[in-house]
């Protein structure tokens, strides 16, 4: 699996609360994905079993809304993304944005 | 009618349209889930105003036709790896029907190029052209035809019905109609499982 900006989103965003089921429109607004990149993605999980999906069932309480998808992370796939998302943390590059340890103060340089 | 069920009529309906190109046993889950996404977007109160529902909903729908032009173009390279893998195993290569097709595929596409080539000639005399001019070009072109045949069964995995040495000897003896009865009959896909040496596309000349 390769670890693309918008997976690792999707990822963070259900990793968060693993057991909680995620609907499509829930996720893109999560991770801010269009649905042109969301679904194709989802289809891609599901298909190499990280993601499961199953149908919401019929309640009352829905005033008529008709019953959602639901996603939810496999066991496998909990797994591969706490390791893929760790690997990305280690390996990504240090921020600007902390107190400026990991790059040098301007003017520090000769 | 209030703006919602109108924009969710229509968004809905796009959908369905769009879900077409799905194969039919995805198709109409597919169309269900995404339907059913509808009315979250066009309640969501955090997109103000309401206009801007409507082009979330809209745009939605334009993702969903990419989603599907992505599922289904999927879908058709899946069924088109099993089908190669299959005659690569030997299990489709005793279905007649298609063989004939595939001949008869072949000879209507030869019959095309022997017409084409002889408008060609016919239209190069009218305008005077010296007659070897034609003859030439057609040697050319049978012999760059060929050359590509021949190095389409070199670089194959395997070739169907016959033997690739087979195929060799049509291609050399009948050009153009041993290399179009070939790529009709004999070509399939090379094998996506086996590594390229350059790690690139199928098509890739080692």
């Amino acid at each position: 699996m390769k670890l693309t900006g918008p997976l690792q989103r999707v990822l963070t965003v259900m990793i968060a609360d693993p057991s909680a089921p995620h609907y499509g429109y829930d996720l893109m607004k999560a991770a801010k994905l269009p649905s042109g990149t969301l679904y194709p993605m989802l289809a891609r999980l599901q298909q190499d079993g990280l993601v499961d999906a199953e149908w919401e069932a019929q309640r009352q309480d829905t005033a008529g809304r008709p019953p959602r998808k639901y996603y939810r992370l496999t066991a496998e796939g909990l797994r591969v993304a706490r390791l893929e998302l760790a690997q990305a943390a280690s390996s990504a590059p240090p921020r600007r944005a902390g107190h400026g340890a990991a790059w040098p103060a301007p003017g520090s340089t000769r | 009618m209030s703006p919602a069920p109108r924009t969710q009529r229509i968004a809905g309906w796009l959908i369905q349209a769009v879900c077409r190109r799905l194969p039919p046993d995805v198709r109409a889950e597919r169309c269900r889930e995404w339907t059913a996404e509808l009315p979250a977007i066009l309640d969501d109160q955090s997109i103000r105003p309401s206009f801007l529902r409507t082009l979330r909903a809209l745009s939605f729908c334009v993702g969903i036709s990419w989603t599907t032009r992505q599922l289904s173009r999927s879908a058709r390279a899946a069924s088109r790896r099993t089908r190669n893998a299959q005659w690569r195993t030997g299990a489709m290569r005793a279905r007649p029907p298609e063989l004939a097709v595939r001949a008869v595929r072949g000879l209507l596409i030869w019959v095309v190029v022997v017409a084409a080539v002889l408008g060609l000639i016919a239209l190069l005399r009218t305008r005077g052209l010296p007659p070897a001019l034609p003859v030439m070009l057609v040697l050319a072109l049978a012999v760059g035809f060929d050359g590509f045949c021949l190095a389409d069964i070199a670089r194959a995995t395997q070739v169907r019905y016959l033997h690739k040495w087979a195929w060799v000897i049509i291609c050399l003896a009948q050009a153009p109609l041993g290399g179009i009865m070939y790529l009709s009959i004999g070509h399939i896909g090379r094998d996506p499982s086996r590594p390229t040496s350059s790690g690139g596309r199928s098509g890739t000349i080692r």
